[in-house]
């Protein structure tokens, strides 16, 4: 189990991988746990992992952090889903004729590079600084990328497929239908683990905005107070919820696509 | 002169001016086995395509029974060298979408049919399996089945045992000529192997390098009659026509095969 490990391209073992990624992590909280209390550096720039542990635990009991939590979920679900929703069949019209493709890649080429935090004004003019500024940036960050993202996934069928389909009957409809979107799933669903990720780094740019919930609220409101073991304490949640998210997508992909 | 069953006549294709295949006039008859015999690249695959309405000619019209080709449909069915069975789908399930597009059949027949062509291809102990649980060779068997499941008029194959080792190949050879005759299809197989060629057809249609252009048209079945067996490629008549197939191409084509 370990020499494989070290093999040059060695065979990979789950357990043994589980084990040393935690090995990996469970060190670095230590290093960083000894270096806090051998007080090296100022308490308000590194803060024991055990502070911001004990700082994470009195938000939960009285600042209600998972609450917040749960509010920033529910924004980066839904803005998601409204960014899937329309990514997806647009992405696939993009790559199955030539006009829909033609005409939008520019646009969505362009709009794709600007940085969201430069659209954070204009948000705030279009929709105010309530819940539809948020969903909007969330939404921006997302569905341009993904978009893109599928056009590519549904040019990546193989053409033997579709003309397999053809001699056998099928109509362009039951094309996509019945091949092109079959032939993606996995990819596709790949493609929305990732952007999901993405979706969740816009959160906390998000949240500032005149926010008075949220993670990202919770993390900005704790900074100007410089109490740095609950902006960590934000930080961590966000990166649990990422890592639990992930895991739960990657389970749901090897269950639906157990033919690969 | 009667109708013949499957014609191509006047076909030209360019591809962006450059020519790809030449003036081609062919007469093809009903359950035959012809074989585009031709150097690798030289348009027998286009002109087969055009023959599926994969690819549009730029000049010439193909008559199948009479009728027209304007595009692909159900009458022509299709097997390419890379292995196209669907992923998602089951052995069984890629035989079964063959017939996806009938309405004419009844949920019992395409049971039928399903286990007819299971049979057929002797995959009935994989029925439940997934292509990337199977053989390179029994995808290909696979995907002729579903074809056929179709209920094609012509199939089409282009080098669909290109890929495969040689001794899967010879076996799929001899599988493939069965199953053309209890199945009574007219088959066009598009290959660049001189042996493949002369073990499979009826008829070889040697083309030249491109642009394609029809070379000789040999009536192997007059040969070598129309039951072939591993034992047939071992005769004196086969390695005769394959040589002279063989010079044919060297002296004619002059190309490096």
């Amino acid at each position: 189990m370990w020499a494989d490990l070290v093999a040059f391209r060695g065979k990979s073992s789950a357990k043994a991988d589980l084990l040393l990624g935690a090995m990996l992590a469970a060190g670095l909280l230590l290093l960083w746990e000894a270096v806090a209390r051998a007080g090296l550096v100022a308490p308000q720039f590194l803060p024991a992992p055990s502070a911001v542990l004990s700082a994470a635990w009195t938000m939960t009991t009285q600042q209600s952090l998972l609450w917040h939590a749960a509010v920033s979920t529910f924004r980066v679900l839904l803005a998601f889903a409204i960014a899937a929703a329309m990514a997806i069949p647009i992405g696939i019209l993009m790559s199955s004729y030539r006009i829909v493709g033609a005409a939008l890649e520019p646009t969505i080429d362009f709009i794709r590079y600007l940085p969201v935090p430069a659209l954070v004004p204009l948000s705030i003019i279009w929709f105010g600084v309530g819940e539809t500024t948020k969903i909007f940036l969330l939404w921006l960050g997302t569905f341009f990328q993904l978009v893109l993202l599928v056009a590519d996934d549904m040019r990546r069928v193989p053409h033997e497929y579709v003309e397999v389909a053809f001699t056998l009957g099928a109509k362009p409809r039951n094309v996509l239908t019945d091949v092109a979107l079959r032939a993606m799933g996995p990819t596709l669903v790949d493609n929305l683990r990732i952007t999901l990720g993405w979706c969740w780094t816009y959160l906390v740019l998000a949240e500032i905005v005149a926010a008075d919930s949220g993670l990202g609220f919770v993390i900005w409101s704790a900074r100007r107070y410089v109490k740095t073991p609950e902006v960590m304490a934000g930080v961590v949640v966000i990166g649990i919820i990422g890592l639990v998210t992930d895991q739960v997508l990657r389970m749901l992909h090897r269950r639906m696509f157990r033919y690969l | 002169m009667a109708e013949p069953y499957l014609s191509l006549e006047g076909m030209t294709k360019q591809f962006g001016g450059v020519p790809v295949v030449s003036t081609t006039n062919l007469a093809i008859d009903r359950n035959s086995l012809v074989v585009f015999l031709g150097p690798s690249g030289c348009g027998k695959t286009t002109l087969m395509r055009m023959v599926g309405g994969l690819d549009l000619p730029t000049s010439g019209t193909i008559r199948l029974d009479g009728e027209p080709v304007s595009g692909p449909d159900r009458r022509r069915g299709m097997v390419f060298q890379s292995y196209s069975s669907f992923p998602w789908l089951t052995v069984e399930g890629n035989i079964a979408f063959g017939m996806h597009y009938r309405n004419d059949l009844t949920a019992a027949e395409k049971a039928e049919r399903v286990r007819h062509y299971l049979r057929l291809i002797r995959l009935e102990d994989f029925a439940g399996s997934y292509p990337n649980r199977i053989s390179g060779g029994m995808r290909q068997r696979v995907a002729i089945a579903r074809s056929l499941a179709a209920g094609p008029d012509v199939l089409l194959m282009d080098e669909p045992f290109g890929a495969l080792d040689a001794l899967t190949r010879e076996r799929l050879q001899v599988e493939l000529r069965q199953i053309q005759k209890t199945e009574a299809k007219t088959i066009i197989f598009v290959t660049h192997d001189v042996e493949e060629a002369v073990f499979l057809a009826d008829r070889i249609i040697l083309f030249s390098a491109r642009p394609a252009r029809i070379l000789h048209d040999i009536d192997v079945s007059a040969v070598l009659g129309t039951e072939r067996t591993l034992e047939a490629r071992e005769t004196q008549a086969f390695f005769n026509l394959r040589n002279d197939i063989l010079h044919r191409i060297r002296t004619e084509t002059e190309l490096h095969l």
